[in-house]
């Protein structure tokens, strides 16, 4: 059964098709959620609240977007609100000026590959210590384009900015996550 | 032909993390790409902004059967 006839299932009361509409997106939502919120707690409770929602409201979908782009907004929201509820949110470091992101000087090789990441429980920390700086609407913008693929316009819809306005912020979150990482790795032997 | 004053560095990074990954082909954007070929410097930079994006990329969590289990409990979905 493809995902509209689940759909379509699903806002008629079948409860089989809406364990397998859960299913199919349950990975997605819980990944995403994890990279949001860097704790596997709260992206379990965020995961169990996205689909309490779809289950509630899933009456309603329309199919005007993908469900999928449905799932990440809610999922974006929910990290969003959790972020301003935490006091730290509020001394998150001010990416508002740009040109201090990008130091010609500060160029350094690293030397830790990528694929190295699975394996590799000191660089996943430094990972995390370093996306839980920047703050929580530059880092859903980041995940969204970035690690998640969407376009720059989905990306804009689910959290209601602007193209330039995404643009934007992806640079800045680019920008200082490397800087971030550059500060750890440049030093790191393979 | 207009002329476009001489690309800097820092110019060609900030484009960097602009563009990353969209093949853009104005004049000007030829001139970066041209600095970036010949720049050592630009080349570490553009790598470091890519494998930061790679390394996000690549950590992924995976959902466990209890996770699933509660998830479905939690739902009322559970077969009867």
């Amino acid at each position: 059964m493809n995902e509209q006839e689940l759909i379509e299932k699903s806002q008629l009361g079948d409860k089989r098709a809406l364990a397998d509409l859960v299913k199919l997106y349950e990975q997605t939502v819980y990944n995403f959620s994890f990279k949001i919120c860097r704790d596997k707690d709260k992206a379990e409770h965020t995961m169990q609240e996205t689909f309490m929602s779809m289950v509630k409201n899933i009456k309603q979908f329309g199919g005007k977007s993908k469900l999928s782009t449905w799932l990440y907004t809610v999922v974006s929201n929910h990290c969003l609100m959790l972020a301003r509820a935490n006091k730290k949110f509020n001394s998150a470091p001010s990416l508002d000026d740009e040109e201090v992101l990008i130091d010609e000087k500060n160029i350094a090789d690293w030397n830790v590959v990528p694929d190295k990441v699975t394996e590799n429980n000191e660089l996943k920390a430094i990972l995390d210590e370093a996306i839980q700086k920047l703050p929580a609407d530059y880092r859903i913008v980041f995940m969204l384009r970035d690690v998640e693929g969407l376009s720059t316009e989905e990306t804009g819809k689910i959290t209601e900015l602007s193209v330039p306005a995404v643009k934007s912020r992806l640079h800045r979150a680019r920008a200082f996550l490397r800087n971030e990482l550059n500060q750890k790795l440049k030093y790191e032997t393979a | 032909m207009k002329q476009h004053k001489e690309i800097n560095c820092k110019e060609v990074m900030h484009h960097i993390c602009d563009n990353l990954g969209e093949d853009l082909d104005s004049p000007r954007c030829v001139e970066i790409k041209s600095h970036l070929d010949g720049c050592e410097s630009c080349q570490t930079y553009f790598k470091s902004v890519d494998n930061t994006i790679q390394f996000y990329k690549k950590y992924n969590v995976k959902l466990t059967d209890e996770a699933h289990n509660r998830l479905i409990d939690f739902l009322g979905l559970k077969e009867d």
